[in-house]
C-alpha cells in the first residue's frame, strides 16, 4: 500500500499575477521508500512537502496520507494525522533552546497524550538511534549544527511515523556533516522508515534510490535506481 | 481516526515554556500586574488595619456612652433640660452613671483685661463626670467634693494649649466672667468628646454660687449597661423632659467616630480605582508582550502544528501563558501589598490586618485579566497558517 499518493495536485497563491506553485503533481510513495526531491529555487519543493504533510491544502487535486484521503478531513483530524503518522525535519532545526534534548525530542509525542515518562523513555531511544545516546543531558546550545539536526530527526521519528518529510535538512550544514545526515536518513530507511528529503544538493540526491526533479511546479523527472539502495546503506562516502 | 490530544497535566508545562525561556521579560511584564495588585492589596490592607485599630479604640473608649441634649424649640429658642432631668435619668435601672453639664454663656480668658476670641467654652460639671466621661488628668487634679464650690478650673487639652498653659505648678489663674479661677488641672484628650477638649470645666456649685448660673443642664452624659444600650435609648427623651420630649436630642458619641471610619471608604474606593487602572494597564502590557511573543514564535507555532497540535492546543497554550504571567504578577503583588500593609500598620502602631480574601481575589483577578489579555494574541497564534509558520523567514 502506498504511504502517500498525490493526484493532479495544484496549489496556487493569490498574487498578481497568480503563482502556480504546484501545477498538476501526480506522485506516489510506497512504504519503505526513500526519495529526494530536487529542483531550482522557487520550483515548488517546499510547497509540495507542506501539501504532503497536510500543513497546506491543495487548491485542487487529492492527497492520500497513510490511506486516508485528506480533503474531507477537518483541521483537527489533520492534526491527529500529523501527530501520529507524520514526522517533519526542517532546515532551521526548530529546537527549543532552553530545554534539554530529551524533552525536545519528547515533544514529538506530546500531542498524542502519551504520559511524560513514556515520552522521555522513547525520546532517549530515538536519540540513541540517531547516534546521540551519549548526549542525553545536553541542551541544544551545547551541540554542533549536525548534532542539532540529529536531535530534530530524533524528534521526527520518535512517534514511529508512516512518513518522514525533511525540507532541506542539510541546508545549514557543511558538506561533510550533510553527508553524515544523509547517511543517518539512509540508516533509518534501512530500519524501515519511509523518507522524503528535499535538497538543493544534486550530489546528495544522486546517492538516493529515487529522485524526483521539479521545475515550475511540475515534476519533470522521477528516476529510480533500484540497486543503489544497498550502496548508500553501506555508507561508502 | 487518530485524534490529537494533550494530557491536562501537560498543559501547564506547555503554557509556561515561553515564560521559562524568557525569565527577564516575564519578570518585567509581571511587575506591571504586580503594581496594580500590590496597590489594591495595600489600600485594602491599610484601611482594614486602620479600621480594626479604630474599632479597637472605640471599643476601649466604650460604646455605651450616651448623650442627652436639650435641643431647640419649634420657635428656634434653645431649650435647656429641666432641672430634674438628671435625677429622672438616674432612676432608669440600666443607667450606671451620669453627669450633667451646663454650658455657660460666657468666655474664658488668660486674665480679665484680655478679650481675644478663642473659641473656648465654659462648662459647669456636676458630680459623676470623672466616671461617666472617663476624665483623665494630664497634670494636676480634678474638681471633686468640696472643690466644686471653689473658684477652680480644669482645662481641656486644647483649651490649655490655646490659653498657653502647660502645667498647673505655680498658681496660674484664668478669668471667667470677671472672676479669677485657679487652674488646678489639665485633662488628657477625650477622643469620644472632642467638644470637652475645647472647654474649661468649673464646679457646678461654683457656677451657681459665684456666677449665678441657671441650674438647667445643657447636656447629660450617661453610661448604660452595654447590652441594654438599644433598650435604653428610646426611653431617654421622655425621661429627661416629659413635657417636651421632641426637643431632646439623644446621641451616642462613638457613632461619630464610626462615621469617621466610613468616611474613609470614599477615599478607599478612589485608591482602589487607581489600583484597578494600574491593573488594566498591566493587563494591556501582558497583551502587548503576548502579541510580540506570538510574532517572534511563529516558528515554534508552526513546529507544534507539524507535531500535531490542534488550533485549540495553540490557543490554550498562549492563554495559559498569559494567565500564568499575570498570575505571577498577582502573587508578587499580593506579597508586596502585604509587606507594605504590614510596614505601614506597624509604623502607625496599628494592629496588622492583612485582607486574606482580598489576596485571593487579587491573585484570581490577575489570572482572569491575564487570560482575557491572552485571548486575542492566542487566537492570532491559533489562526496562523501552519505552512506559512514553518517557512524560514528572513
Ligand atoms: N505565501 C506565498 N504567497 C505567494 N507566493 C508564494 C508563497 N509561498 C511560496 N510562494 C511562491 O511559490 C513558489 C514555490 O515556492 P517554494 O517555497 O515551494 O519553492 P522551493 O522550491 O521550496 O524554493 P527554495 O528552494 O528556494 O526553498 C515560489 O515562486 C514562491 O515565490
Ligand atoms: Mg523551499
Amino acid at each position: 500500500m502506498s504511504v502517500l499518493r498525490l493526484e493532479q495536485v495544484c496549489r496556487s497563491y493569490e498574487a498578481n499575477p497568480p503563482v502556480k506553485a504546484l501545477d498538476g503533481i501526480d506522485l506516489e510513495v510506497e512504504a519503505g521508500e526513500m526519495l529526494a526531491i530536487v529542483g531550482p529555487s522557487g520550483s515548488g519543493k517546499s510547497t509540495l512537502l507542506n501539501v504532503m504533510g497536510t500543513l497546506d491544502r491543495p487548491t485542487s487535486g487529492r492527497v492520500w496520507v497513510d490511506g486516508a484521503e485528506t480533503s474531507g478531513l477537518s483541521d483537527a483530524a489533520l492534526s491527529g494525522l500529523r501527530a501520529a503518522r507524520l514526522g517533519f525535519v526542517f532546515q532551521g532545526f526548530h529546537l527549543m533552546e532552553t530545554v534539554g534534548v530529551v524533552d525536545n525530542v519528547a515533544t514529538g509525542l506530546l500531542y498524542q497524550a502519551i504520559p511524560k515518562r513514556q515520552r522521555r523513555r522513547r525520546a532517549c531511544e530515538a536519540l540513541t538511534k540517531v547516534g546521540l545516546g551519549d548526549r542525553l543531558d545536553a541542551k541544544p546550545t551545547q551541540l554542533s549544527g549536525g548534532q542539532r539536526q540529529r536531535v530534530a530527526i530524533a524528534r521526527a521519528i520518535v512517534a514511529d511515523p508512516a512518513l518522514v518529510l525533511a525540507d532541506e535538512p542539510t541546508g545549514n550544514l557543511d558538506s561533510a556533516t550533510s553527508g553524515d545526515i544523509m547517511k543517518l536518513f539512509a540508516d533509518l530507511n534501512q530500519a524501515g522508515a519511509t523518507i522524503v528529503v528535499i535538497t538543493h544538493d544534486n550530489e546528495l540526491a544522486d546517492q538516493l534510490p529515487r529522485t524526483v526533479v521539479m521545475r515550475d511546479g511540475q515534476v519533470v523527472a522521477d528516476r529510480v535506481k533500484a540497486s543503489d539502495m544497498v550502496k548508500v546503506a553501506g555508507g561508502e562516502s | 481516526m487518530i485524534r490529537s490530544r494533550v494530557r491536562p497535566g501537560d498543559l501547564i508545562g506547555i503554557g509556561t515554556i515561553g515564560l521559562r525561556s524568557r525569565p527577564g521579560r516575564t519578570a518585567l511584564t509581571a511587575i506591571g500586574i504586580a503594581i496594580g495588585i500590590a496597590s489594591m492589596v495595600a489600600v485594602l490592607g491599610i484601611s482594614s488595619s486602620s479600621k480594626a485599630n479604630l474599632i479597637a479604640e472605640i471599643d476601649s473608649l466604650g460604646t455605651n456612652l450616651l448623650q442627652v441634649q436639650g435641643g431647640q424649640s419649634i420657635l428656634g429658642d434653645s431649650s435647656p433640660l429641666p432641672v430634674s432631668s438628671q435625677t429622672m435619668i438616674d432612676r432608669i435601672p440600666t443607667v450606671t452613671s451620669s453627669a450633667s453639664v451646663i454650658q455657660l454663656d460666657t468666655k474664658v480668658q488668660r486674665n480679665r483685661f484680655e478679650d481675644e476670641p478663642n473659641g473656648l467654652s465654659v462648662l459647669a460639671v456636676g458630680a459623676g463626670a470623672r466616671e461617666t466621661l472617663e476624665l483623665k488628668i494630664a497634670s494636676g487634679m480634678l474638681i471633686e467634693g468640696k472643690a466644686s464650690s471653689l473658684p477652680v478650673v480644669v482645662l481641656g487639652s486644647v483649651a490649655a494649649e490655646r490659653l498657653g498653659i502647660g502645667n498647673v505648678a505655680n498658681g496660674v489663674t484664668v478669668s471667667i466672667a470677671g472672676h479669677d479661677f485657679a487652674v488646678i488641672g489639665i485633662l488628657n484628650a477625650l477622643p469620644l468628646n472632642p467638644d470637652l477638649d475645647r472647654s474649661v470645666l468649673i464646679g457646678d456649685q461654683a457656677a451657681f454660687e459665684l456666677l449665678g448660673v441657671d441650674p438647667n443642664p445643657t447636656t447629660i452624659y450617661l453610661r448604660v449597661r452595654p447590652e441594654k444600650i438599644e433598650a435604653t435609648r428610646p426611653l431617654l427623651a421622655r425621661t429627661a423632659s416629659p413635657m417636651a420630649p421632641n426637643e431632646v436630642q439623644v446621641s451616642r458619641p462613638s457613632d461619630a467616630l464610626e462615621a469617621r471610619a466610613k468616611v474613609d471608604e470614599g477615599l478607599q474606593k478612589l485608591l482602589l480605582g487607581l489600583g484597578g487602572v494600574a491593573l488594566v494597564v498591566g493587563g494591556v502590557g501582558v497583551a502587548n508582550v503576548m502579541v510580540i511573543s506570538v510574532l517572534e514564535r511563529r516558528g515554534e507555532i508552526g513546529l507544534r502544528r507539524a507535531l500535531g497540535a490542534k488550533r485549540g492546543h495553540i490557543r490554550s497554550q498562549f492563554v495559559i501563558e498569559a494567565a500564568t504571567l499575570a498570575g505571577i504578577g498577582g502573587l508578587l503583588g499580593a506579597g508586596l501589598g502585604s509587606v507594605v500593609t504590614w510596614g505601614y500598620a506597624t509604623r502607625q502602631g496599628w494592629l496588622v490586618d492583612i485582607p486574606v480574601t482580598g489576596l485571593a481575589y487579587g491573585v484570581g483577578g490577575a489570572l482572569l485579566i491575564g487570560a482575557v489579555a491572552g485571548l486575542y494574541p492566542a487566537s492570532k497564534a491559533a489562526r496562523l497558517d501552519p505552512a506559512e509558520a514553518v517557512r524560514p523567514h528572513a
